[in-house]
């Protein structure tokens, strides 16, 4: 596999599907039920996922991956929620995927991975959206028991 | 010498694609970028083998395996995924395609997915 060929098409589409996403997220910002936007960008994480998959950008593919995940849940419920869960944290999203097709353009080589982020985004981690559009209080931790 | 048409809509795994299987003998007559192109190349070109991305715009890949099985019940259409779509890839199957390869693209596997589903439908 010709590397700098295949490096240079993925800076090149990731930065326009980046671009890309940064529209729909503004649309969504305004407009949480748009489902063209929300279309857009599940498209957007899915290829770039794909790109970065076959370069072995694993951190860009998890990332991505997570993103896409947490989209296809905002499909499958017909909107984005309000507060910092919703549109705040996909821009955050947005903004680690930059960070890192950043990073391949200035070193080539492949980005680390951003963890925490990565458990942001996880959408199983999320409780379902209820009827108000918010989501349900996390479930309860077992409360840590004082050793004597 | 089969004829193979590609859509996807990233360049890139349509480069990759063509760069995987052109050099076994395969010939890329046309590609798209997205769910209704991929059906007006399928008419105009009737290639042998119609290799497509699960997730495009306009038309989903499911969408359009549909459209394209509705035009043409023989066509074959081989679906790309990646893991984690395993409900989308029974979809597409349920909806006529073939055959699935998991991205990121194996060479190897590529290749004998193509030839094996060529040799069914001959």
């Amino acid at each position: 596999m010709d590397l700098v060929k295949y490096r240079n098409l993925f800076l090149e589409e990731s930065s326009d599907h980046l671009a890309e996403m940064s529209r729909a997220l503004l649309v969504l910002e305004k407009d949480p039920t748009n489902g063209e936007a929300i279309d857009e960008v599940f498209r957007m994480a899915h290829s770039i996922k794909g790109m970065a998959g076959s370069l072995g950008y694993d951190a860009v593919t998890e990332l991505a991956h997570k993103l896409e995940d947490r989209m296809d849940r905002i499909r499958a419920e017909g909107r984005v929620e309000p507060g910092e869960q919703g549109t705040p944290l996909l821009f955050k999203g947005l903004e680690g995927l930059e960070r890192m097709v950043a990073q391949v353009r200035e070193t080539g080589e492949a980005p680390p991975p951003d963890l925490p982020l990565v458990a942001l985004l996880d959408a199983r981690a999320a409780p379902p959206v209820q009827g108000d559009g918010t989501r349900g209080a996390p479930e309860p931790q077992p409360k840590k028991v004082p050793t004597p | 010498m089969k004829r193979v048409l590609v859509a996807d809509d990233a360049s890139f795994m349509r480069q990759m694609i063509r760069d995987i299987i052109e050099p076994e003998g395969y010939e890329v007559v046309g590609e798209a970028s997205d769910g209704v192109e991929v059906i007006d190349k399928f008419l105009e070109l009737r290639p042998d083998l119609v290799m497509m991305d699960i997730v495009m715009p306009k038309r989903s890949g499911i969408d359009a395996v549909k459209g394209i099985k509705q035009e043409d019940p023989g066509a074959v259409v081989v679906m790309c995924s990646a893991l984690g779509q395993e409900t989308l890839v029974m979809e597409a199957i349920q909806a006529g395609a073939k055959d699935f390869i998991v991205k990121p693209f194996k060479p190897d596997a590529v290749v004998s997915t193509l030839s094996k589903v060529l040799e069914k439908g001959d």
